[in-house]
């Protein structure tokens, strides 16, 4: 997959240009909302996966689940949001940086699999009943993929500018 | 089991390697000047402002103090032409094969641009 006309795209567009023409506190408030996103959607994320597997289980798991998910989809969406104008600002120049190649991958195997887990029976039970043991096994998986691919994310993503 | 757990991601965040910062723990310590040619004018976008001047046929990324400090010290977007003779002075990256300066210090013509001048 080509990515480098698409950063170049990226550069030239609106966004890239409005980044680029306003004012020199501009990427550091837009860097700002970024780590509250990833805080937003991280903090949550990793508390409902160590409940998940088995971490603090006197803890009702569908008390935690709504407003973790909440949470982390809030954040996701600010982190969104402040990624591609911080990307746009100087697209190009990402172009050879691998660390770009391991956070986007992990981001979007993050999002199958979180796809897979809120599909997935197990899920859909934990709301009105106790889990089967096979269920929270399937469930604990999950939880296992999601702390990999969303630190895999973070930690590509944080590397970037120290490529 | 829980209290055990706190303790091993505690450390684990602790345990991240020091290695080349947006800091200047990669750069060389000593303090380099060269004068060059600017091919790409002061950009104040992204977390440094950054421009490019080539020496002797090589192209150098010159960064400069983050956009606020760099403006601060008179150092605008468009203040110096593509085109103009400029002397920077800094510390080069440490990577081999990567010419990319930390710039304390511009000079075009008659204006001294101070963008680190602690660092001075």
């Amino acid at each position: 997959m080509e990515i480098a006309p698409f950063l170049a795209w990226l550069e030239a567009s609106g966004i890239g240009q409005l980044m680029r023409a306003s004012g020199v506190w501009t990427y550091g408030l837009v860097n700002l909302a970024h780590i509250l996103g990833i805080a937003m959607l991280f903090g949550p994320i990793f508390l409902l996966d160590l409940r998940l597997l088995g971490v603090w289980s006197s803890v009702p798991l569908a008390a935690l689940s709504r407003p973790c998910v909440t949470l982390a989809a809030t954040g996701f969406v600010l982190a969104v949001a402040s990624g591609v104008p911080m990307l746009a600002v100087k697209a190009t120049e990402y172009a050879g940086n691998p660390f770009l190649l391991l956070k986007f991958p992990a981001i979007a195997l993050a999002l199958v699999n979180v796809a897979l887990v809120h599909r997935s029976a197990a899920w859909r039970a934990h709301r009105h009943r106790a889990l089967t043991r096979r269920e929270r096994l399937r469930l604990a998986g999950g939880a296992a993929l999601s702390l990999v691919f969303w630190l895999a994310a973070i930690t590509g993503g944080r590397m970037i500018g120290y490529w | 089991m829980t209290r055990r757990l706190t303790a091993a991601i505690a450390m684990l965040a602790f345990a991240t390697p020091a290695f080349a910062h947006h800091g200047w723990s990669g750069q060389e310590g000593k303090v380099t000047e060269m004068t060059g040619t600017v091919v790409q004018g002061v950009s104040l976008a992204g977390p440094h402002g950054t421009m490019k001047v080539k020496v002797k046929n090589q192209v150098w990324d010159i960064t400069l103090a983050p956009p606020y400090r760099t403006s601060q010290a008179g150092l605008t977007e468009g203040r110096i032409p593509v085109g103009a003779t400029v002397t920077v002075r800094g510390n080069p990256s440490l990577q081999a094969g990567r010419h990319e300066m930390k710039t304390i210090f511009v000079k075009h013509g008659g204006a001294e641009y101070h963008v680190y001048p602690e660092r001075e």
